[in-house]
């Protein structure tokens, strides 16, 4: 074993090239110029910083993607948490029956999703019309191009987000655990929130984190379902762009959106103990 | 108690699976909605539809700019789904069986663009093929999808890959095989539930992705998302339904394959 080891650490080498190259060539070094533009457009300096955080526009898209990010996390841990603690409950069939819907929804086109949202909220669209004809309403809702719609739209996105790490950490939990606070005295309701919920906190952590760092970066949905008003980051950084070729102000919104996220990114990798590749170690 | 079916109050349970049947019917329902309504009659998605027709199926494809888009798609996919797994299934085998340090710092790099936003990704890569005048082309729909895809087919190699007992291939080496001869007759098929999962979802990711093929179409080449993307800024025309009940019913039939050879891989 000790003679092949040389050569095996070239092997690795050899595999592990072609990916590091391409992912340098096309993921690194776009990356490293877009951000090096922040400090380098028009003329080289943090001018395109000073701006930022002197326009209050910047200061509105900054708030707004907080505010959909939090809210949006809010919403899918509150939809998300009864499915999965049902799903855990059932039978297995249904159980598998209710992932299968969630993975459909996963797996199925964005954008098809979003206009099927944009269809339905629209002001002649099948909900308004229902609360309408049932009376509860009298004039349609406004549901789209605003805020309303927007929140709808990311947070029907993002349960399956929410429910896969928490049903599984869940059904990790052992029955008798509760069963136990429960001979030891403790109300149903004492059990809920001192026992299940405590155990049930890796599973919603690092599904809120990965949802609130999702929507802190999502462009589509906004972009189709929001107002002009409730602008975002994302949809800042390409506004930058596309409408006023301003590569310097999208490349410092940029930096910013990417230090948020990797900064709550590596919060989530604490979390999760476990590595994927180094547990293995038992040869 | 509360994680046993049995022995939860009739009150808790029958809420709980009224809340359920809801949030399951909110979670599916649009994608039925979408697909119904690429059949109704109403240029203004009016729902029930006061009459069943394929005319925007008629309109969908007797429109070369929705073919050649679709026809874009099926090779962008098809393309980065071939390069994507080609370049996971070395780095696997090197993550998996290598004892090198920093092992995982590699693992988090290649799942890097899984975690930094789609958007950052486009922008960035938007703006070095913008100056090396590659925008618009293949080349450029293809790479910027392979990227977004790697780590999902690097995680659903890796995955299965570390189920495998390696010293099964050891032994095949042992009786005489070659490394190669070994790991292509053992250890491959095996894990190739794995690599056609990982050959699959990046498929899908590519075929479903917006954000990076906006930037890198050109009036002369673009995808399916992008003709749509495009369409629906200026209307709702059902002509989008028809697209999206196509999407919609690939990414069900990729979903059917997979789950079909995850339980072929379980049955061994």
């Amino acid at each position: 074993m000790l003679i092949i080891s040389s050569r095996k650490k070239w092997n690795n080498i050899t595999l592990l090239f072609p990916i590091i190259l391409f992912l340098f060539l096309f993921f690194l070094m776009p990356l490293a110029s877009l951000l090096l533009r922040s400090l380098t457009e028009p003329t080289f300096g943090l001018q395109n910083y000073a701006q930022l955080l002197a326009t209050s526009t910047y200061m509105q898209v900054l708030f707004n993607t907080f505010l959909v990010g939090t809210l949006v996390t809010v919403i899918s841990l509150l939809i998300g948490f009864p499915l999965s603690w049902c799903i855990t409950l059932m039978p297995k069939g249904w159980g598998r029956f209710l992932i299968s819907i969630i993975l459909l929804s996963m797996w199925t086109s964005l954008l098809a999703r979003t206009y099927s949202w944009l269809v339905l909220l629209q002001s002649s669209g099948i909900i308004n019309k229902t609360l309408m004809a049932i009376g509860i309403i009298d004039q349609p809702l406004e549901m789209v191009h605003n805020l309303t719609g927007v929140i709808i739209g990311m947070s029907y996105i993002m349960v399956p987000f929410i429910v896969l790490p928490l049903q599984a950490c869940m059904s990790a939990i052992d029955p008798m655990v509760l069963q136990a606070a429960s001979i030891c005295g403790a109300s149903a309701r004492t059990v809920f929130f001192r026992v299940f919920l405590p155990l049930c906190k890796p599973g919603l952590f690092s599904g809120a984190l990965m949802v609130f760092v999702m929507s802190l970066g999502y462009y589509v949905t906004p972009a189709l379902l929001g107002g002009v008003s409730d602008m975002m980051l994302p949809e800042f950084i390409v506004q930058q762009i596309q409408n006023f070729l301003n590569w310097g102000m999208a490349s410092a919104s940029a930096v910013f959106l990417i230090l948020i996220t990797l900064v709550l990114f590596y919060l989530y990798l604490k979390v999760q103990t476990d590595s994927p590749v180094s547990s293995n170690t038992g040869a | 108690m509360l994680l046993s079916h049995g022995s939860l109050g009739w009150k808790l349970k029958s809420s709980l699976y009224v809340i359920t049947g809801v949030i399951a019917a909110f979670l599916a329902l649009p994608i039925f909605f979408i697909m119904a309504l690429s059949f109704g009659s109403s240029q203004w998605l009016v729902f029930p539809p006061p009459s069943w027709t394929l005319k925007w199926y008629e309109r969908f494809f007797d429109n070369p700019q929705w073919i050649e888009s679709a026809w874009t798609s099926l090779q962008v996919a098809s393309l980065t789904s071939i390069i994507a797994t080609l370049l996971a299934i070395p780095a696997s085998f090197a993550l998996v069986r290598g004892k090198f340090r920093g092992r995982d710092y590699l693992y988090t790099f290649f799942t890097l663009p899984m975690v930094v936003p789609v958007v950052i990704i486009a922008v960035a890569v938007y703006g070095t093929f913008l100056n090396l005048g590659l925008t618009g082309t293949l080349f450029a729909f293809v790479t910027s999808h392979v990227i977004i895809a790697l780590p999902f087919a690097i995680i659903s190699i890796i995955n299965s890959l570390r189920l495998f007992d390696k010293s099964i291939e050891d032994a095949a080496v042992i009786c005489g095989a070659h490394r190669i001869q070994a790991i292509l007759k053992v250890t491959f098929p095996v894990i190739k539930p794995g690599v056609i999962s990982a050959a699959l979802f990046s498929f899908l990711v590519s075929w479903d992705e917006v954000v990076i093929s906006v930037m890198m179409a050109s009036p002369n080449l673009q995808t399916l998302p992008v003709k749509m993307w495009s369409t629906l800024r200026q209307d709702l025309t059902p002509v989008i339904a028809v697209a999206s009940t196509l999407l919609i019913l690939l990414s069900l039939f990729i979903m059917i394959i997979a789950s079909f050879v995850r339980k072929q891989s379980n049955h061994r």
